[in-house]
């Protein structure tokens, strides 16, 4: 269903393409959808050992071993209690699935790249790798994540070194 | 019509390779001195059926090979030579040959080597070794009763087909071969003749050649009835000879049904004579015939008699599966009965057999679709035909009906399945599992009184996706001897290049173990194997002097034991030499123990880079090996046990769970969070008491045991839980084997006994250390699996 959904947007996106929203403290940033698989609550995790703490553990969806990642730790954005309206968003990046926690999710936008204006460089302040530009919807500011990017990054060590070696 | 072909390599590729295997196992199967001609057949039929499949298919290579090794099958099947260890062994390499063909093929590109010629060129030497004895006797082996006359053919020609002169011609033609005799004409007007000659058909076929179709006579040998149970032999002799009406072609199998289905169309068989060509097309047909054959069933005297208005006007009739055509063999004197891979044909062939007795002239062909696994599996679908089916590997009427029953009780009919599809099954029954987990768990709370009906339900759910899960899993399940199988021969090329003799025996064949294991237990185990000839099994003189037989034996003995499946790898050869290994180590600079016991000095044999050999050999001697062979067992969750004894031999036991998706485990509780310990590591567990606990310089901690100091592996320690670790007293010891021998683990509790559905943790994620993989918990959680080996290792880092 998820790549009927890709194929059928990737047509039409050639003006526009579509971003998920969500906000992270007071930023709000934005992945491309067609990444997401879909948004489902928090449930507990399962601990992985000497994990670093923005790996949250693994899940069970229906019968799948799933990875949960906490952005608002990985962006050191602060820690939150989780409640009932923590979402996780799952991913599929390269038939990889994962979820990452996030503090709400907003909206579906369409932007048109010129809507986008790259990110001013920060230099060693911040790395702006992952960081696809910057939009501007109805004075909010949003920050659009190159997803695959961050995740499949060695950083992030989600992805064995030999295997992201090899991609 | 155009079919792309393509579509069918892979069944050629499949059936191609257990052919080859098959010829394989039967050509070490077969003994030199007194060779079994259904042995020597059966390998004709498998050479056959891969010719047969690599023309249609156009890999000519293969087709030259086959050819070649063919013609040399054939001979030694007609007892025209005998055979020898060269030629075995000319077959085997041309085996290897096919093999590597096929691989090429399978790979899209063409096999290269000069091997090729070199393997062709000695079949052919073979084949002709013995040419002028051979004609002499392949002779007398068609016509004993002509003896040195050379055997009558029968040649047949249609009506009006030759004029008055073209017919003397060709009479004073086939006058040079030998004696022709006209016979005049029979009730259908055709013109019999009868050539008495030593000449092959070939011959006989290149005369006819040239003065009339090959459609317009029709030609065959003469026998008398005493000698008709050879009639399926010699079917499959005018099949070689190019009147293959149902040619041996892969795609075959379609062509009994479809026959079945074209039978009653008179436009096809008017002709007079059915050609049912095996083209890959049919095989579509094939399908809808099923049913189509079950339909039809009924109908078939019907039919029948239609295909005998049409034989009797021109003689000849082809029934194809027409479990009513015996009816049609009454009337059928003159003409010749084909009956090709039909359901139904023993029968036929029983009362066929009967009617010959008194029809001298007429010759039943009976040949049941060859070589084509799929006529198996339409024998499920059409009632009745399960005999006839079976016999077709058998081929040979004169065997089938003794044969026929047992075969039926060892061939199974099955359908080619990817694993993918299996492995999905496999998924999600084991959601089924874990879903009607949750749903006890939640039903747990309710009164069993008052809800006695969703209890009922929920137990029979139970009952029913365990029984689902059992048998989805026993689809993975195969028995070992598809390792095994390949043994003989390992044993045979490697004892003879070591000049050994060496003896194999295989035990518990039977044994049925996960697909994916018993792939990776080839490699270990055919190492294990060289390695006991190459080092275990002593030279015959060696062994002469020491009192035993000079003919070495390995036993490969697989059996079920608990839950696990137990290798055996047995040898009765010199055995480990104990001070050997220890004079290696320690020039290795490996660290023994003072005063080892045998079995940590047999440890030793696994260490990397270890080789007692006094010489490199191509077989073994590298020092590369041992390690391999545990590290792969390891892999699988299995171990690897040594025991040995000096000049008696060695005893290597391989112990592997039963399938890589399913582990037995015990659940044991860390602070919060479940973990899976699999159960075949687990040696005992215990309440430890206060002076068990030692340390070591005050920080490594050991655990007393039995007289025996353990590493103490604490799981809060290792895992950082971040919890203070509670006190050990009130905490359980569970004592694991370790491939670095055994430690405890200190756990809070143990939970319960599982059998878990393993579930990777890098499909998503990565390798977590300490960490064999994940399950999932009937409450829907996830648990990690402990790998102890890992643990213990990084306990030690952390001290």
């Amino acid at each position: 269903m998820n790549d009927e959904r890709r194929q059928g947007s990737a047509v039409a996106s050639d003006s526009a393409r579509e971003y998920l929203t969500f906000t992270l403290g007071e930023e709000e940033y934005g992945i491309d959808i067609l990444r997401v698989q879909e948004i489902r609550g928090y449930d507990t995790v399962t601990k992985i050992a000497n994990s670093p703490d923005f790996i949250k553990g693994v899940i069970n969806m229906r019968g799948i071993i799933v990875p949960i990642i906490d952005l608002r730790l990985k962006f050191h954005l602060g820690q939150v209690e989780y409640n009932q309206f923590t979402v996780v968003i799952i991913l599929n990046i390269n038939g990889r699935i994962l979820g990452v926690v996030v503090d709400g999710v907003s909206d579906v936008i369409a932007l048109r790249g010129d809507q986008i204006r790259p990110a001013p460089e920060f230099g060693s302040v911040l790395d702006t790798a992952y960081i696809d530009g910057l939009a501007t919807l109805d004075e909010r500011m949003i920050i659009i994540v190159d997803i695959e990017k961050l995740m499949t990054s060695q950083e992030m060590g989600l992805v064995d070194q030999t295997q992201s070696a090899a991609a | 019509m155009s079919i792309d072909m393509s579509q069918f390599y892979q069944v050629f590729f499949e059936e191609a390779g257990e052919n080859l295997a098959t010829m394989e196992s039967l050509l070490l199967e077969l003994d030199v001195e007194a060779p079994d001609l259904e042995t020597l057949n059966a390998i004709f039929r498998a050479a056959h059926s891969i010719k047969g499949g690599a023309g249609t298919f156009g890999f000519s290579d293969m087709a030259e090979v086959t050819h070649v090794l063919e013609t040399l099958l054939d001979r030694l099947r007609k007892q025209e030579l005998a055979p020898t260890v060269e030629m075995i062994d000319a077959f085997l390499q041309a085996g290897d040959v096919l093999k590597l063909q096929l691989q090429a093929h399978q790979e899209g590109d063409e096999y290269e080597d000069p091997h090729v010629a070199e393997v062709c060129e000695q079949l052919e030497r073979l084949a002709r070794s013995d040419e002028g004895r051979a004609e002499a006797r392949a002779s007398s082996a068609h016509a004993p009763q002509a003896a040195d006359m050379g055997t009558c053919w029968r040649l047949a020609l249609a009506p009006g087909s030759l004029g008055q002169g073209e017919r003397q011609a060709l009479q004073e033609a086939l006058g040079e071969l030998g004696p022709v005799q006209d016979l005049g004409e029979d009730a259908t007007g055709r013109c019999l003749w009868c050539l008495t000659t030593t000449a092959g058909r070939r011959a006989i076929e290149e005369i006819l050649a040239f003065v009339c179709e090959p459609g317009q006579v029709e030609l065959d040998t003469v026998e008398l009835p005493a000698r008709e149970p050879l009639a399926g032999g010699q079917w499959l002799e005018a099949d070689a000879g190019g009147y293959g009406l149902f040619t041996d072609a892969p795609g075959l199998q379609g062509e009994a049904s479809d026959a079945a289905a074209s039978a009653p169309e008179p436009g096809r068989d008017a002709l007079g004579y059915g050609f049912f060509e095996g083209a890959p097309g049919t095989e579509g047909v094939s399908q809808e015939s099923d049913d189509d054959s079950l339909d039809t069933t009924p109908d078939q005297p019907r039919d029948a008699n239609l295909q005998v208005e049409i034989q009797e006007s021109d003689g000849y009739g082809f029934f194809c599966d027409a479990p009513g055509s015996e009816a049609a063999l009454d009337q059928e004197h003159p003409g010749y009965g084909f009956f090709g891979g039909s359901p139904g044909m023993e029968r036929v062939a029983a009362v066929a057999r009967q009617d010959r007795l008194d029809d001298e002239l007429g010759f039943g062909f009976f040949d049941s679709a060859p070589g084509s696994p799929e006529s198996r599996a339409q024998a499920v679908a059409a009632p009745g035909s399960a005999v006839s089916a079976q016999s077709s590997p058998t081929r040979e009427p004169r065997t089938a009906p003794g044969n026929a029953p047992r075969r039926l009780a060892t061939t199974d009919s099955s359908i080619r399945v990817s694993v993918e599809k299996v492995d999905q099954l496999i998924n999600l029954v084991g959601e089924l599992v874990i879903t009607h987990a949750m749903l006890a768990d939640s039903a747990a709370g309710l009164d069993p009184v008052v809800h006695e009906r969703i209890m009922a339900g929920l137990s029979s759910l139970e009952r029913n996706s365990r029984d689902l899960q059992e048998a989805v899993m026993s689809i993975r399940m195969m028995p070992i001897s598809f390792v095994f199988n390949r043994f003989p021969r390992v044993v045979r090329d490697t004892a003879a290049s070591l000049g050994k003799k060496v003896a194999l025996k295989l035990i518990g064949e039977d044994t049925e173990l996960d697909k994916g294991l018993i792939e990776r237990l080839a490699d270990p185990l055919n190492h294990l194997v060289r390695n006991s000839i190459d080092h275990g099994i002593e030279r015959p003189e060696v062994r002469r002097a020491a009192g035993k037989p000079e003919t070495g034996e390995i036993v490969l003995r697989a059996s079920h034991r608990g839950g696990s499946v137990v290798v055996e790898v047995i040898d009765d050869g010199a055995g480990l030499n104990r001070d050997k290994i220890l004079a290696k180590a320690a020039k290795s600079g490996i660290l023994v123990p003072e005063n080892p016991s045998d079995k940590d000095v047999w440890q030793l044999i696994f260490q990397p880079g270890f080789s007692t050999a006094e010489r490199i050999t191509d077989i073994s001697g590298r020092g590369v090996g041992m390690d391999v062979v545990r590290r792969n067992i390891e892999d699988m969750n299995g171990r690897v046990e040594v025991d040995s004894r000096a000049g008696c031999g060695t005893h290597i036991t391989i112990r592997l769970p039963l399938t890589l998706a399913i582990l037995d485990g015990l659940s044991v509780r860390m602070g919060e969070e479940i973990f899976i310990l699999p159960l075949t590591v687990i040696q005992e567990s215990i309440q430890p008491r206060a002076e068990q606990f030692k340390t070591v310089v005050g920080k490594g901690r050991v655990v007393k045991i039995n007289d025996e100091y353990l590493p103490l592996v604490s799981l809060h320690e290792v895992f950082n839980s971040g919890r203070s670790e509670p006190d050990p007293l009130d905490s359980i010891l569970v004592i694991v084997e370790t491939n670095e021998g055994r430690a405890a683990v200190l756990v809070d509790e143990l939970v319960a006994q599982h059998q878990v559905v393993i579930k990777s943790l890098e499909t998503n994620y990565r390798k977590v250390e300490g960490v064999s993989g994940a399950t999932i918990m009937g409450d829907g959680r996830v648990a990690l699996i402990l790998d102890v080996d890992a643990l213990v290792r990084l306990s030690r880092r952390g001290v």
